[in-house]
């Protein structure tokens, strides 16, 4: 991680990536708890409409918090950031998911408005969405 | 209790809180959960002034685990979405309490939908994170 850069409307976050595989899916269900065949069953997975395991909803995100803290140079969140967020199809073992986030501007609350769109390797877009992150780090400012 | 009811849309009643669950994040799940998604900073480590802070998606991921061990979810429920707002870290130590209700229902496009929001505090009732996030049912 490096020092913090200065949030400036139109700058891009710098890149992150993970590289998704079915024992990171393994991993993160004993971690997460959640066992849901689509995830960890490659037999009843192959039935369903995605026709192979997919990995947890959480797991695509990585990149995107990963870039927000190198960009912050810090390993936390200011209290108070907000995501929303939305899947727009699934990231499968195999698939290399980078973020891409660019910094809109600076809303009237003071927090930093990012626009934020995760692609997979072949560029098409598994989740996008926003981030608002506050410039005032102390809770309940 | 039992939450069979509450796996289905029919059974599904906004506003009504579900389950609450307690968990301690040790140093020994930080550091699995930074190995396993690559995290190495400094601040994440045992050895760090002031003790260990876990990623912020490690909050996230302990919130959403009550959901899973508390069996509350419909059979293959699919997330489509988060809302999540990011409070205290998580820290080495730290005894988590996540409250999970069903905040919304709906139907869309011959689909339908149940919201549910987690609400995760530590030990001194600060809050960690809240997550919000609707799932195909049916």
């Amino acid at each position: 991680m490096t020092a913090a850069t200065p949030m400036t409307a139109g700058e891009k976050l710098p890149r992150a990536e993970i590289a998704i595989t079915q024992e990171m899916i393994d991993r993160y269900a004993a971690i997460s708890g959640d066992y849901n065949p689509i995830h960890v069953d490659a037999e009843a997975a192959a039935k369903s409409p995605f026709g192979g395991t997919i990995a947890h909803g959480c797991i695509p995100i990585e990149p995107v918090f990963k870039a927000l803290l190198s960009q912050l140079g810090r390993p936390d969140l200011p209290f108070g950031t907000e995501f929303e967020l939305r899947y727009r199809q699934p990231s499968k073992p195999g698939d290399t998911i980078h973020v891409e986030a660019e910094i809109v501007g600076q809303g009237d609350d003071g927090k930093w408005q990012i626009d934020i769109v995760c692609r997979n390797q072949s560029g098409e877009p598994v989740l996008d969405g926003k981030c608002r992150v506050p410039s005032d780090d102390r809770p309940g400012s | 209790m039992s939450h069979e009811a509450l796996k289905t849309y029919e059974g599904a009643t906004p506003g009504q809180q579900i389950c609450e669950g307690h968990i301690t994040v040790t140093q020994a799940d930080i550091d699995e959960f930074c190995r396993l998604l690559g995290y190495d900073h400094p601040a994440y480590r045992a050895d760090a002034p002031g003790g260990a802070i876990a990623p912020p998606s490690m909050g996230l991921t302990y919130g959403l685990r009550l959901g899973w061990e508390a069996d509350v979810f419909p059979p293959g429920v699919i997330r489509m979405g988060d809302e999540n707002v990011h409070g205290h870290s998580v820290r080495a130590g730290d005894e988590l309490t996540t409250a999970l209700s069903i905040v919304d229902k709906f139907e869309r496009k011959g689909r339908k939908f149940l919201k549910y929001e987690f609400v995760t505090t530590n030990q001194s009732g600060q809050l960690v994170c809240s997550v919000k996030f609707a799932a195909i049912v049916a």
